[in-house]
């Protein structure tokens, strides 16, 4: 079906078949979205990042209108940078590591993408993941040495605890994890009229505050509170992950861990942080 | 200070006790009402017996329920509502069993939260007002069969009790997460194990409880209570027997009247047996 050609000997490289593709478009931020349909032909060993480019290097729809390139986020294309992330064919994913043949053997059809939902639309399949990193910041997902003095050599990590910590630290925060929890909804604060920037940063991040932390942040929490030099502020994190928004939102729909493309044992490091802020909530209560 | 301000920045105390009183006290009131519901099957004696248990408390009874029972469930009702209205479920994306989980975890709260409202209605006393509160302690099994005996009411009763159990079972295992219990996938996976042998238990004792007032006899269920009914009388009649005691306790029937002589189809009726004219075989006030 999608190979709507006269080709049917599978896999030759001057086949002219093409693959249908369904972009969810936006020209602007707050513009209404819509449906725009491209004819891609088919190569062999093509991803959706190639996908993109063929689209862009076209620039008609399927109707032979002429369009404007549609416009996506990458950079890597080896799955590390985690700029990539969009929805295709309705799932959370990285486009540089979706390939095409593998999504017409689920998806015959043709493929379909979509921007991620849980993020204000930029255009197109860019998203602004500002919240993203501003959860980061939140539970300070950083290790606090920073400044040029010699500090001697920092304490020894025994190689058990680099074993757990390594697999959190490959997080590339590229929110597939956030997009798939059903527990982190949107937020968007459009720009008001004759707002400053500072003013209207401000109001973001204070809406941002409200907001769930995300998974990724929980677990970043985790690593940077096992680290010996990150857990000097501790206290710090365990603060912002009993805060508003924090580690209570989880609801076990165990989704992130399910759509993590690095693997990373989310649910370990929530039910981790679950059992460092029991412990931290009974400090809170006794030990004052 | 404003209740939004208080309910933000007290976000983690009150969905930790939310957590905890779905286990306790709610969960807790649940397995009990579920397993002495279940003692059922075992005749309506011994469903008596459990009830009379339970009412033994008496004027502690009324303050026991509403602060055990009541109270700590409107409130995992409300922060639930109100967790629910602030999530978004993707199951159709995303159709992993964990998340299917979240969602029954919802949908099942949501209709077991209509049910109890329902189940209070027609069998509590608090029910009595809008034509419920049809549950009587001393004939505790004859009346809860009576309510229950229409096939749709048994079945209402079955998707309310089994989305309880599901509730409190899928709870179980995502408490241990959320308090820290267990981490690791396996410990998780060995939990769950523990949390479905858990629901199935309570799911059997339910349906059976179910069951067993569907198969109930009324008539001699009603027969068997009124008997253990007289006999609670009388040894009320005896206890705070110290100044009436002298002027002779009434004596009771040592045996029950024929089945006959009780009319089934007047509730009010058996009151006449409250008082019943001393007869030949009254039980000596010495015991």
């Amino acid at each position: 079906m999608i190979m709507k050609t006269d080709d049917h000997d599978h896999g030759g490289q001057t086949s002219a078949r093409t693959i249908p593709v369904r972009v969810l478009r936006q020209d602007a931020p707050g513009q209404e979205s819509y449906w725009e349909r491209h004819d891609v032909p088919w190569e062999p060993n093509m991803n959706v990042i190639s996908v993109l480019q063929k689209v862009a290097a076209i620039a008609r729809s399927q109707d032979g209108r002429p369009v404007a390139p549609v416009a996506w986020d990458c950079n890597c294309l080896e799955e590390v940078c985690g700029s990539c992330t969009m929805l295709i064919n309705g799932r959370t994913r990285m486009a540089c590591s979706a390939l095409v043949d593998r999504l017409l053997e689920e998806h015959p059809d043709g493929i379909e993408l979509r921007p991620m939902s849980k993020f204000p639309v930029v255009r197109d399949l860019v998203v602004d993941r500002r919240r993203l990193f501003h959860s980061l910041e939140r539970v300070k997902a950083w290790v606090p040495v920073d400044d040029s003095f010699d500090h001697g050599p920092g304490p020894r990590i025994s190689p058990e605890d680099q074993e757990e910590a390594y697999p959190l630290s490959e997080c590339m925060s590229c929110g597939c994890c956030l997009e798939a929890c059903p527990q982190f909804t949107r937020i968007e604060t459009p720009k008001r009229e004759g707002e400053t920037e500072e003013q209207f940063a401000a109001r973001r991040a204070a809406a941002f505050d409200q907001g769930f932390i995300g998974a990724h942040a929980v677990s970043q929490a985790v690593l940077f509170n096992k680290h010996p030099t990150g857990k000097m502020i501790a206290d710090e994190r365990m603060a912002a992950l009993t805060g508003q928004g924090g580690i209570q939102m989880c609801g076990n729909a165990q989704n992130c861990v399910a759509v993590c493309p690095k693997h990373i044992p989310l649910t370990r490091s929530i039910a981790r942080a679950g059992r460092a802020a029991t412990l931290w909530a009974l400090k809170k209560l006794f030990d004052r | 200070m404003t209740l939004p301000s208080f309910v933000s920045r007290n976000q983690f105390l009150i969905y930790r006790l939310f957590s905890l009183s779905g286990l306790v006290p709610v969960g807790a009131f649940l397995v009990v009402h579920l397993l002495t519901n279940a003692s059922v099957l075992g005749g309506a004696a011994s469903f008596q017996s459990r009830v009379d248990l339970i009412h033994s408390l008496g004027p502690l009874l009324i303050p026991a329920e509403f602060a055990l029972i009541f109270l700590p469930m409107l409130f995992h009702a409300a922060v639930g509502f109100a967790i629910i209205a602030g999530g978004l479920p993707n199951v159709g994306s995303y159709p992993y069993m964990g998340n299917v989980r979240y969602t029954l975890q919802r949908a099942t709260g949501m209709i077991a939260f209509a049910f109890i409202l329902w189940h209070v209605i027609q069998l509590h006393w608090l029910g009595a007002p809008l034509g419920g509160g049809r549950f009587d302690p001393h004939h505790a099994t004859s009346t809860a069969a009576t309510v229950i005996a229409p096939l749709g009411v048994s079945l209402l009763y079955a998707i309310g009790v089994l989305s309880a159990v599901f509730h409190l079972s899928n709870g179980l295992w995502t408490i241990g997460i959320t308090w820290g219990l267990w981490t690791s996938p396996a410990a998780m996976q060995r939990a769950n194990v523990i949390s479905i042998a858990v629901g199935v238990v309570l799911a059997a004792a339910g349906l059976g409880a179910i069951g067993g007032l569907r198969s109930t006899d009324v008539a001699a269920a009603r027969q068997v209570e009124t008997r253990m009914d007289d006999f609670k009388r009388m040894m009320e009649g005896k206890a705070p027997g110290a100044d009436a005691g002298g002027h002779g306790a009434p004596g009771f029937p040592a045996t029950v009247p024929a089945a006959d002589a009780i009319d089934l189809r007047a509730p009010s009726e058996p009151s006449a047996l409250v008082i019943p004219t001393p007869t030949t075989s009254s039980i000596p006030a010495g015991n």
